[in-house]
Parts: C-alpha cells; sequence; structure tokens
C-alpha cells in the first residue's frame, strides 16, 4: 500500500475543520496531496482549505472515493475516528495524535488488522513520497525526491537527518514517521520488506530511540531477509532516566530492556551500521551516496 | 510510567492479591515494623534491578533495619533520589515469576511465568512466553499452559483484569512466593499509561499524591509537556522540542563530557502565543545552582520562528535568575526574523543555524 501511493490517490481529512485539521489539509494540497474532502462534526461546515466537508467518512468515501485518510483527532478520540474510517472503507489511515491510550492503541491495531488496512501512528508528523504526496506535516523544507528510504521513531531527529541529507543532495524515496508510541501501527520491521522491494530506494536510514523492542525486530528481519540494501542507523537515548518515560509513551527503559546497547548490538551483528551522533550518521550517507547527490 | 513498588502493591491488593504486611517510612524513625522478622527494606524508586544496586536488603532485627533504612534515604539509586523505604515481612515460599504486559507487534498480551522466581529471571531463559488476546481468561488459559498450578492461574487471571481495567501496560510480580497458604507477591512492577489517566481517576490519585517521587508525570499532567530532570548537579539546561532530538542532544553533550540537566519536549507547537512554558522551564533549569549554560534547539517545520524568537526573548525577560549564556539554534520557518528579533531584545544570547556550531559554543561554556 505504502509504495503505490502518489500524487493521484485521494485523501480526506478527519476533523478537518478544526486549527490543526484545516492548517495541515491546506499545507497538504500546497503540497501535491489530493486532498478530496474532509470530515467534522460541525454542521455548519460546507467546506474548508479549499475542499468540500462531509459529515461522516461513509459520506465522504461515498462521494470522493477516498482511500487513505489523515485523522487529527485528539488522542481519546481516535480510536473512534479510525473505526470510523475503517467502517467506512478506508485503506491506509495515518492518526498523529501524541498519546494515544496504550489500550485504544491494542484496539485499533487490532480493528486495522481485522480489516486487512494500513495505519501509520501515532505520535508521527506522518509519511511522505517527496514529490507525490505528504501525509501529515512532514516539514516541506527536508523533503525531496532521492534514495534514501526514512523510517523513525521521532519527528524532530528525522527531520534533522533528512534536512541535513536533503542539503547535501540526498534526498528520499519514501519517509514514514512509524511514530513514539509503544503500540503502534506499521513498525520498523514491516517497513523493511516494502523499502526492500521499492525500486526507488538504494538505502535506509533508521531513526530509533530507546524502549520496547521494534530495533530488535527489525535486527530479526534484517538477518533473516539480508541486507538486501544497506541500512543506517541512529539510535537515541544511551543516557535515558531509567523507569521513566522520555516523551514519548514508548522511550521507557526498564533493566536491561529497551536499553541503546541491546538495540545496538543486534542491528549491528544483523549487518547495519549503527551510529551515536547526528553528524556521524549524515557524513557516512553523504560519503556512500555521492555519486547519487542532485 | 513504572510506579513504586508501594503503590504497585496497593494497587494488587485492591485488585485481590496478597501482599506481605509492611510499613512505608520516609525518615529514619522507622517505629514498629510489622509482625516478626526477618523484614526486607526496600527503597522505593521506580526502577528495576534495584537489589543489584543496593537497594533491597533483608534484616533479622529492628536494629539491622533501621540502618539499611538510614543507608538507603537520600541516596541515589539509577538516577532517582530515594525519598522513602518500604518494610515489610519477608514472604516465605516457592519463589515464581509472573508478568502480563501489553504485547505491542501481536496487539495482544503476552504472558510471562517461570517456576523459578528470583532477580535474574529475564536473562536466565528459564521463563516462558505466550502471547494471547486481550481478555482475562485467555491469559488464564495461557499460564495453565505454560504449568501454572491452579492458585497462580487464579492470580494470573486477577493481574489480567487489572492490567485491563486499570490500563496498565505491565503487571509483574518477581518473586511472587507459593506455599500452602496461598500466593503472595513479594515485589510489583506496574507500568501505567498516562495517556489514559483523564478516565483512570485511581491512577491519577496514585501520582497526584506523590509529588516528588513522581515529579516528572506531575509535571506533565499539570504543565502538558514533557521535562525529565536527568542530573539535578546538571550544568547544561536544555530547552528543546521533540522527543526523539532532545534525548539525541543529551546524548552528544554527555558524549563531548558534559553534564545536560534535564530533558525536555516543550512543544512550540502548543504554545499558541504564551512564554508560559519557556518561563516554566527557565524557572527550573536556573533553580539548579549547578547551571552553567541554556541550550535551546527548534527545528520548525510547521511552527513560526518569528513567534518563538519573540517568546524566548520575552520568557528570558521575565526571569532575572537567569545568569547564565544562553545559545539558541534556530532552523526553518522564520528562522532570520528570529534572529532579528533576539538579537535587538536579548544581544548577548548567541544566535545559530547550525546544531554543530552550537554544541561547539555550549562546550565552551562549559
Amino acid at each position: 500500500m505504502i509504495g503505490t501511493l502518489s500524487h493521484i490517490t485521494p485523501v480526506i481529512v478527519q476533523g478537518i475543520t478544526g486549527r490543526m485539521g484545516r492548517t495541515h489539509a491546506a499545507l497538504m494540497r500546497a503540497y501535491g496531496t489530493n486532498i478530496v474532502g474532509g470530515t467534522s462534526t460541525r454542521t455548519d461546515a460546507k467546506d474548508a482549505a479549499g475542499v468540500p466537508v462531509f459529515a461522516s467518512c461513509r459520506d465522504a468515501v461515498l462521494a470522493t472515493g477516498a482511500i487513505a485518510s489523515v485523522a487529527m483527532a485528539p488522542p481519546l478520540e481516535t480510536l473512534a475516528a479510525v473505526e470510523e474510517a475503517l467502517a467506512a472503507g478506508i485503506r491506509l489511515i495515518v492518526t498523529v495524535a501524541e498519546g494515544i491510550p496504550l489500550h485504544d492503541a491494542l484496539k485499533i491495531g487490532r480493528a486495522v488488522r481485522r480489516a486487512d488496512a494500513t495505519w501509520i501512528g501515532g505520535s508521527t508528523p506522518g509519511m511522505a513520497i517527496p514529490g507525490q504526496i505528504k501525509l501529515g506535516f512532514l516539514p516541506d523544507v527536508c523533503l525531496r525526491p532521492g534514495p534514501f528510504a526514512i523510517m523513525s521513531k521521532s519527528g524532530t531527529l528525522s527531520y534533522e537527518c533528512g534536512y541535513r541529507l536533503a542539503e547535501a543532495g540526498l534526498g528520499q524515496s519514501i519517509w514514514v514517521g512509524v511514530g513514539g508510541d509503544q503500540v503502534k501501527g506499521l513498525r520498523f520491521a514491516d517497513l523493511l520488506t516494502v523499502f526492500f522491494a521499492d525500486p526507488r530506494t538504494h538505502a535506509i536510514i533508521l531513526v530509533g530511540e530507546v524502549g520496547g523492542s521494534e530495533e530488535e525486530e527489525c535486527a530479526n528481519a534484517l538477518a533473516h531477509l539480508g541486507v538486501r540494501k544497506p541500512l543506517y542507523a541512529l539510535i537515541a537515548g544511551r543516557e535515558a532516566k531509567e523507569g521513566v518515560s522520555m516523551g514519548h509513551a514508548g522511550a521507557l527503559v526498564m533493566g536491561n530492556v529497551g536499553t541503546l546497547a541491546s538495540k545496538t548490538q543486534r542491528l549491528a551483528a544483523a549487518g547495519a551500521r549503527v551510529f551515536g551522533s547526528i553528524e556521524a550518521i549524515v557524513e557516512a550517507c553523504v560519503q556512500d551516496f555521492a555519486s547519487m547527490r542532485t | 510510567m513504572l510506579l513504586i513498588e508501594a503503590d504497585g502493591k496497593a494497587l494488587l491488593a485492591e485488585h485481590g492479591v496478597a501482599v506481605p504486611a509492611s510499613v512505608l517510612v520516609a525518615n529514619a524513625t522507622i517505629g514498629d515494623l510489622p509482625g516478626d522478622g526477618p523484614w526486607m527494606v526496600k527503597a522505593q524508586v521506580p526502577v528495576g534491578g534495584r537489589g543489584k544496586a543496593g537497594g533491597v536488603a533483608r534484616c533479622t532485627s529492628a536494629h539491622e533495619a533501621a540502618a539499611a533504612v538510614q543507608r538507603m534515604l537520600g541516596s541515589r539509586l539509577k538516577g532517582h533520589q530515594v525519598d522513602a523505604c518500604l518494610i515489610e515481612q519477608a514472604a516465605t515460599g516457592e519463589e515464581r515469576y509472573l508478568a502480563v504486559m501489553v504485547d505491542a507487534a501481536s496487539y495482544g498480551l503476552r504472558v510471562i511465568y517461570s517456576s523459578q522466581g528470583g532477580i535474574d529471571i529475564e536473562q536466565s531463559g528459564l521463563a516462558w512466553g505466550r502471547l494471547c488476546p486481550p481478555h482475562a481468561g485467555a491469559v488464564a488459559e495461557a499460564l495453565a499452559e505454560l504449568g501454572a498450578e491452579a492458585d497462580v492461574v487464579a492470580l494470573g487471571r486477577e493481574l489480567a483484569n487489572m492490567l485491563l481495567e486499570c490500563e496498565l501496560a505491565l503487571a509483574e510480580i518477581n518473586p511472587l512466593f507459593v506455599s500452602g497458604a496461598g500466593c503472595v507477591a513479594g515485589d510489583a512492577k506496574l507500568v501505567v499509561d498516562l495517556g489514559a489517566i483523564e478516565r483512570q481517576p485511581r491512577i491519577a490519585a496514585l501520582i497526584e499524591a506523590r509529588p516528588q517521587t513522581y515529579a516528572d508525570a506531575n509535571r506533565k499532567l499539570t504543565e502538558g509537556f514533557d521535562y525529565v530532570e536527568l542530573d539535578p548537579e546538571g550544568e547544561i539546561g536544555l530547552i528543546t522540542t521533540g522527543a526523539g532530538l532532545s534525548m539525541m542532544l543529551i546524548d552528544e553533550l554527555t558524549a563531548r563530557g558534559m553534564k545536560p540537566l534535564n530533558f525536555c519536549d516543550i512543544r512550540t507547537g502548543q504554545m499558541r502565543g504564551s512564554p508560559a512554558r519557556v518561563m516554566r522551564v527557565l524557572e527550573w533549569v536556573t533553580s539548579r545552582p549547578s547551571l552553567r549554560a541554556v541550550l535551546v534547539s527548534v527545528f520548525a517545520g510547521i511552527t513560526d520562528l518569528a513567534e518563538f524568537g519573540t517568546l524566548l526573548a520575552t520568557g528570558i525577560e521575565q526571569t532575572p535568575n537567569l545568569r547564565v549564556p544562553v545559545v539558541a539554534r534556530l532552523i526553518g520557518r522564520g528562522a532570520a526574523d528570529a534572529r532579528r528579533i533576539l538579537t535587538e531584545r536579548q544581544p548577548a544570547v548567541f544566535v545559530t543555524e547550525d546544531l554543530e556550531e552550537a554544541l561547539r559554543r555550549i562546550e565552551a561554556c562549559a
């Protein structure tokens, strides 16, 4: 699903009349995303950000044929927003809210799996295929078509990497913010197969952080599939305080679980190159892909 | 967020799990001890591995217990100050390990059980896990398959009910003591979800009741953004947006031999024209006499840095206690305007777009 998204993919924005929804619908449209409508509980709203507003996802999908949705719902309302979107036939949903309750996220994950749909989020800036489509709010200044697929738990840390590489003439094939939550939609390991299959992608950048086992799962998948494309990893949180979530709900170290050492060792053993600073990963990518600079 | 053992055990007891008789002490006067000895004295900090770090002592006399309390109180254990100790009657029986947790990859629960409990169980390879759907009945079935006896299966069902009702990420009991008298929880490791706190009044009350112990969580709940104090003797205060970037900056500062004071995700997108958050962070970092410099780092994708620059200038003006250099690394939308505003209103602030330059500048201050 991810690899086939393009500037013609019809997209709706759930919660389009809110402050966030209106702003980002307009910015996504300006980027070239085919925003075809939005939903709102406000009955007086007929259009927003230049597209029609519908009372429900069902109405929006019937009228526009949308297959993807960006849910600009508050964290406690995200579960209902996803259920509504799935019932309307939406195939890909991006939830940007930070702080979706963990057990709501479990329910979202199970509903998405039953519907055989794709979920990105939460606590994510969303995803983009530069030059084609942007779902969410990755900064335009970082986006540039190019050889690197980026997958990241952190928005801002991926912006730093993406921006510096873009400045050096190295852009992105696909950029997915998997988000900082513990229970989420697409995970690093899921994306590995997507990026390996994507002909635009020449190398992969993984921006991880301490907590959970997603980096370790990705290392397992990499060991199993083989390093078909080089993988560069940057992992934050060496100095994270144990027992406390560092901003992201998923960034919680307890005992030996979720530590930087475990992630680094597993990824390196599987054939990834792991870096400890932004400058180091950017320099390595620029050096290795100097011939692809545009 | 991990609850301290005393709060975890309170929650366990409310859900029908037996716990040893205990007292919680916050000063060296320990008073009457519960029942007969021996007793366990345990530092109440929200971290795992307390035993290996010296935060657990088995004591056979009141004198020994008092000495252990005195040794632990006020010390720092894995980055947390010890404000209280739990003294409880040492439980007896065979030691087991039992944990129920949310499993992110399967969108279900993971049940882990071992007939041999103890502090090294997670690394020993002796614990066996099962994945199951998020229902108490499924947890009980999984435990039975893992070979747990009827008492433990029943307890696992209660634990799963509690995890689902209280929306926990993890409920772990290690060791779980099993004897003819039944099951007793020797420890409690419960991880709560701050995202669900609005609809979990019991958990909210536990956190609010301990403003010191759960300082970071209380700050998040009252202020709406993340600030975690890493080192009360830290030298570099951080005003940053984005959790991952803030963690990375802490790593990079530490690798260069500096001592970051705090983690911060101020969320510039939610400031809505008010300098309140900047002022709060400046108030907290300047309250530490060890502060040597403040590093501001904002990568603005959507945020207008002109507005942030104004709020930063106002925040600095309103913080007379701020007597250390400020380095502001501002990049993205409106960076030039932000530089102009800061140069006019706060000429002492060093403004740059280059993160490496900002880090070198901070290094020179520290």
